[in-house]
């Protein structure tokens, strides 16, 4: 069960790189249609938006690292291992709480989208915009399993989200590193 | 303020204080104030989703991350350096200015002072601590302090991001940076030359000035970047975002062909790398976008700029009161939350006073850059001590004469604004009064 999930997590790290790749190479053709052949595409700068939320919300939501986000952690790192697990059970219970509540609005806002279509390429704009909700959720699991950890005092940080479980010394070392 | 705004500023300083990514503290607090003001709670949503969906210049952003670390993987740190001390080392202090010459040709590459502090931090702290020559301190100072030129010289991701907030052109705002960025590495070299002095720090062997053209050759192709990317701007032949592109492109052919030094593995790398990157600045942008409505809903910019009038402060004072107020909130909040967020709520109190926006805006940016140096929160500092392990007591202890030096630049900015001028006009732009 956890190597399927490990797998499924390496994939959608690997759909992420595919679809930045498909941005920049977007952008290429855009750049030779336009100035070497002076056929200017109209669907490329749509397609790149597209991508470029994607790329941000689906690696938030499968990529990104607890330690990748931008934090300001002065206060955090002042305290000792129990007092950073009450820290981190507050804003991790926090987080959830608040995106759980705006969550049936957000589903609202984005299948309200059915009805429209993307400018040039004819996409349903609620598939575009739905990878807000996978991203959503994502936050949601990885916050509630980071309080479960906390409360169920397993090892919580610098790890990831989707490992359920990391060796003992690993740990250490980690917690050791952010602590200096 | 109303009730809504103070209880979202509260619960924003709450939840980053105790540890939560900045990012996600402003979507759950952007909830609170949703909540409270009785609205649809799928508004947050709508900000995110739009502001990043609809905005063209951003793309220039993962464009520019992909070319950062196309050319970080084909070992283009090494060869710079080695070309830079060429160049310098033989100076006294030399590895120092090595340092500085370095980040001042990665900043043409590369438009985030993070990237350029990972990209050459370690090859250069390494080698200045070898043999004792200069203290871990002094070595991890210089080098955060030199890769605040990154975002100054163009490409600049802050500048991207200023030009989303306050409407201005990305190339007249990159071209207003070049200057200023020539400037600030003049004076920390000038620093380092005086401490380097003081201090008696050994000379390095000079490189055989007959080696100069090979090692210049193994470096030109990584030094015509800036060209590629600046030339593909201002002759207007593309927008700044597909100048990106070509950049990343550009990178990609130069790693891969001339100095052969990536494999199918480290192109995955590069893209799985940038990825990570893409996302963490995205959403921190996405999450700023949300404050930035909740801010201008609230109709904070128009009060700021009428209290601003009922004061009659002259256009200098208001600039010199913003740049303290800057220097401050940088030492606190992440530099691209200041520049989404703090900075448009007095756009309009700077387009009433006829402050042009192309010089305040590199003057901001130079502001928030200092900011990534300056304790508690400098963002380089951790940088540097997470990719060399000196401690961040001991990088703390040193960084101050480099910040001294650089307050100076912005004070030069602030009192003489031809330097930032100088070359937008020399291409056709027209400033406001200033």
């Amino acid at each position: 069960m956890l190597k399927i999930l490990e797998w499924l997590n390496e994939r959608a790290k690997d759909i992420a790189s595919v679809f930045l790749g498909m941005m920049f190479l977007t952008f290429i053709v855009q750049i030779v249609f336009r100035y070497v052949l002076n056929l200017p595409l109209d669907w490329t700068l749509e397609l790149c938006l597209t991508l470029w939320l994607w790329v941000v919300f689906w690696g938030t939501a499968f990529v990104m690292e607890d330690q990748d986000h931008v934090r300001f952690d002065i206060f955090y790192h002042s305290h000792g291992e129990k007092g950073r697990r009450i820290l981190t059970f507050i804003y991790s219970a926090c987080i959830v709480a608040a995106f759980v509540i705006s969550l049936p609005a957000t589903i609202s806002y984005v299948t309200f989208y059915k009805i429209k279509k993307s400018m040039t390429m004819g996409i349903r704009l609620d598939y575009v915009f739905s990878v807000y909700l996978i991203f959503a959720v994502a936050i949601i699991l990885q916050y509630s399993l980071r309080c479960w950890r906390v409360a169920t005092g397993q090892p919580f940080e610098a790890q990831s989200f989707y490992a359920i479980q990391i060796a003992p010394s690993e740990a250490a070392s980690l917690s050791e590193t952010k602590a200096s | 303020m109303s009730t809504a705004l103070t209880l979202c500023l509260v619960a924003m300083i709450f939840l980053a204080t105790i540890g939560a990514p900045i990012s996600l503290a402003m979507i759950a607090s952007a909830v609170v104030y949703l909540f409270v003001k009785g609205q649809d709670l799928g508004l947050a949503a709508e900000q995110i989703i739009q502001g990043l969906y609809d905005s063209f210049v951003l793309l220039a952003i993962p464009l520019f991350i992909v070319a950062a670390n196309f050319m970080n993987a084909g070992t283009i740190s090494d060869r710079l350096t080695h070309f830079c001390l060429a160049l310098v080392g033989r100076l006294k202090g030399g590895l120092g200015h090595v340092n500085v010459v370095t980040s001042i040709i990665f900043a043409g590459m590369s438009g985030s002072a993070v990237a350029d502090a990972v990209g050459l931090g370690k090859v250069s702290i390494d080698m200045m601590i070898k043999d004792n020559r200069y203290t871990p301190g002094y070595a991890a100072a210089i080098t955060a302090a030199t890769a605040v030129i990154g975002p100054i010289i163009p490409p600049s991701i802050p500048m991207v991001l200023y030009a989303l907030v306050s409407d201005t052109s990305i190339g007249y705002l990159f071209l207003g940076g070049i200057l200023p960025g020539f400037m600030m590495a003049a004076a920390m070299m000038a620093l380092n030359s005086y401490i380097s002095h003081k201090q008696n720090v050994p000379l390095e062997e000079p490189i055989p000035l007959r080696d100069f053209p090979k090692i210049t050759m193994r470096a030109f192709p990584a030094l015509m970047m800036p060209v590629i990317l600046l030339g593909g701007i201002y002759s207007g032949v593309t927008t700044p975002t597909e100048a990106a592109a070509v950049a990343a492109a550009y990178a990609f052919i130069v790693a891969a062909f001339f100095y052969r030094a990536l494999s199918l593995r480290d192109i995955y790398t590069v893209m799985r790398e940038s990825t990570r990157s893409t996302a963490s600045v995205g959403l921190v942008i996405g999450a700023a976008l949300v404050f930035n409505y909740i801010v201008a809903s609230e109709n904070i910019p128009a009060q700021v700029s009428l209290a601003m009038k009922g004061m009659e402060i002259s256009a200098m004072t208001f600039i010199i009161g913003l740049n303290i107020l800057f220097l401050v909130l940088g030492c606190l909040l992440d530099a691209s939350t200041i520049i989404l967020v703090i900075i448009p709520i007095f756009i309009p109190t700077c387009k009433a006073l006829g402050i042009d926006l192309v010089w305040f805006g590199v003057v901001a940016v130079v502001n928030c850059m200092i900011g990534l140096i300056t304790p508690p929160y400098g963002i380089l500092l951790f940088v540097i001590n997470a990719t060399t392990g000196i401690p961040l007591r001991v990088i703390i202890a040193d960084i101050w004469p480099w910040v001294a030096v650089l307050i100076v630049c912005l004070i030069l900015l602030i009192i003489f604004p031809e330097i930032v001028l100088f070359v937008p006009k020399m291409f056709g732009y027209i400033p406001g009064r200033i």
